[in-house]
């Protein structure tokens, strides 16, 4: 527990430095903020409006946060006056679309990564190995801009299943399944393959390790069937890297997700932030990316505390200091 | 563990177990491809304009039917909805890309390589300190931070501020990715020198130095700043292909170098669209960028596990 709290400490300290950083860089070249976040070239009448919604941007930055934070923790996300639209609306939204292909893309990535990487280490050096390797590392050397482009021209064109460039748009799963899987299935691949790729390759590494320790001989030489050895034994003990790397790609998964919806379509949170950036609607950048990093110290959080449940060993370490 | 290449003092174990000198020479294909495929690039990418083969960056082929013509004798990669020749563009765009990518690690290299020697060495609240900005840097969601400083950069560039009586009208795109660029690699490097750093300074040769009397400057430059050497050629080389591989985000999101210039994610970006049409403007950059972000890799990864750098690996 005192670990826990040591660390939700330390995840404070990263939360509100980047916060503050992402504020300070939404002000560089910007003489007026309150004429920014009215949108530019407007009327005399809109930027009262929008100082008397937001009086404290003309403080000093640190004043500026202090309140930006109170807002933020106490729910107001901000208003975006060029699109009229209050920020936690545009949550609402946006995020789910971004939630599903993250989640998928990890879906995808796992179901790859898994099977690959354990045969790969099971039959280590054979034929599927190499294979394997060769491949995933010609993947991880794909940025997710050549995958969407050949995904695009592989699948998308030739097969007139899935929607093209852009078109895609958001389905929850609940009212179409169909319509669901066929508007999220690409840009979720897009990620998912790279994704699958460097954790194929994690997974191998690790199991390569376990299969030569002792208590696999020693379930071995108990007669456990080799599969429940492969699949049970051994893969408990080697997903702890598999699990760090889940946590160390979700920032790269969420720039992932910028080019894998703009690319093919179902508009999410990440293409609302780029249009945000493009029309430097401040608020709205602030309450994204804020919102963006909550997702990567949570995820990194669980992370921290999955390996406890993972791996008795840490568990026992962490109770004792 | 390799078998290539064993130096005599550190044959590793797999070289010994092998039974004659032929796989201990052989260095693998994927790096012999890799090197091949940077000397090509490089050479064609620096000398463009003197090579006859390359046509000019924007030079357009004037004539009827010379608009989006598929790859040819004439025109290795085809042309584009303009009649610009893919294949200088591509050629052109290398130059750009390969350049702001390496003069970025190399300042990420210095920056980040000396507050990860300096949290790896000195351990205590230095660290915990420096672990906190370096955490903080690497929760940045790297790609959405760049467009939003590339962006404000282009607004300042423009702006009439001026600090200490300096103006900014030097801060074009160029400038700009390289500094973000720069920024966006301090915190990796600095997160595995850190790590490499921890573990050399627990060595007996630094605790020998130490007994002799010798200073920190000398322990930290003399006997682990050469011990870094290897990690810090990996992490150079997978390092380029990393933000090879952002600046084509970049550019596919309108933040990397302006139109009539040239780089790979420019090009693919411009011509997706259509690319049922003519597949060669996007397939092509594409294709290039791939290539050369793989040839990076190979190295890096060679490297790191040549000389069995873990954090750094693939």
């Amino acid at each position: 527990m005192r670990y826990v709290l040591q660390r939700l400490f330390q995840f404070l300290i990263v939360f509100v430095i980047v916060t503050f950083v992402v504020m300070v860089f939404t002000r560089i070249g910007s003489r007026d903020p309150v004429r920014d976040l009215a949108g530019g070239a407007v009327g005399e009448a809109q930027i009262e409006e929008v100082r008397q919604d937001y009086p404290y941007l003309d403080k000093p930055l640190v004043q500026q946060y202090v309140y930006w934070l109170g807002d933020f923790v106490t729910g107001d996300l901000g208003r975006s006056y060029l699109q009229s639209q209050e920020g936690i609306d545009m949550f609402k939204q946006r995020l789910p679309a971004t939630l599903f292909i993250a989640f998928w893309a990890i879906v995808i990535g796992l179901l790859l990564a898994v099977p690959i990487g354990v045969y790969s280490a099971y039959r280590r050096d054979g034929p599927f190995d190499r294979i394997a390797s060769v491949s995933s590392f010609g993947v991880i050397s794909m940025p997710p801009v050549v995958v969407g482009v050949a995904l695009l021209y592989l699948v998308v064109v030739r097969f007139g299943y899935f929607p093209t460039v852009g078109a895609s748009n958001y389905v929850a799963p609940w009212d179409s399944p169909i319509g669901h899987f066929k508007n999220f299935f690409v840009p979720a691949l897009t990620l998912g393959l790279g994704l699958g790729s460097v954790w194929s390759r994690f997974l191998r590494a690790d199991m390569n390790l376990t299969l030569q320790s002792d208590f696999i001989m020693l379930a071995k030489a108990k007669g456990v069937s080799p599969g429940r050895v492969l699949w049970v034994h051994a893969l408990r003990a080697s997903v702890l890297s598999l699990v760090t790397s889940v946590a160390l790609q979700t920032s790269a998964l969420i720039g992932g997700a910028v080019i894998s919806e703009t690319f093919f379509g179902p508009k999410g949170i990440g293409e609302r932030l780029v249009f945000a950036i493009q029309g430097n609607d401040i608020l709205i950048i602030q309450a994204i990316t804020a919102v963006l990093v909550v997702g990567v110290v949570i995820a990194n959080l669980l992370v921290d505390l999955l390996y406890a449940v993972i791996d008795p060993r840490i568990r026992h370490m962490r109770q004792l200091g | 563990m390799t078998d290539l290449l064993a130096a005599p003092s550190v044959v590793p174990e797999a070289a010994v177990t092998v039974d004659d000198g032929r796989t201990r020479r052989r260095l693998p294909l994927g790096l012999w491809f890799g090197i091949a495929w940077l000397v090509v690039a490089t050479f064609h990418a620096y000398m463009a304009s003197r090579l006859p083969w390359v046509r000019g960056e924007n030079q357009r082929v004037e004539g009827a039917g010379r608009y989006r013509i598929g790859p040819s004798a004439d025109f290795w990669f085809g042309s584009d909805k303009l009649g610009k020749d893919v294949f200088a563009r591509c050629v052109y765009g290398a130059k750009l890309s390969i350049t702001l990518a390496s003069v970025s690690i190399v300042v990420g290299l210095v920056l980040g390589g000396s507050l990860g020697m300096i949290a790896g060495y000195f351990k205590g609240w230095v660290d915990r300190a420096l672990a906190i900005v370096i955490d903080s840097l690497l929760a940045f969601p790297a790609l959405v931070v760049a467009a939003l400083l590339i962006g404000r950069f282009d607004v300042l560039q423009a702006s009439d501020i001026q600090v200490a009586g300096f103006g900014f009208e030097w801060l074009t795109r160029r400038w700009s990715i390289a500094i973000v660029f720069s920024l966006l690699s301090i915190a990796p490097v600095a997160r595995i020198v850190r790590a490499q750093t921890l573990s050399l300074s627990e060595r007996e040769y630094v605790l020998a130095a130490r007994s002799l009397g010798a200073r920190t400057p000398r322990i930290l430059f003399r006997e682990i700043l050469p011990n870094l050497v290897p990690a810090m050629v990996s992490v150079l080389f997978t390092g380029i292909a990393l933000l090879l591989a952002a600046e084509g985000a970049l550019a596919f999101l309108g933040y990397s170098i302006k139109a009539p210039d040239a780089s790979w994610g420019l090009m693919i970006n411009e011509a997706r669209v259509d690319i049922d049409q003519y597949w060669w403007a996007t397939i092509m950059p594409a294709a290039m960028l791939f290539m050369t972000v793989l040839a990076f890799n190979l190295i890096g990864d060679w490297v790191a596990k040549r000389f069995d750098i873990r954090e750094a690996a693939i």
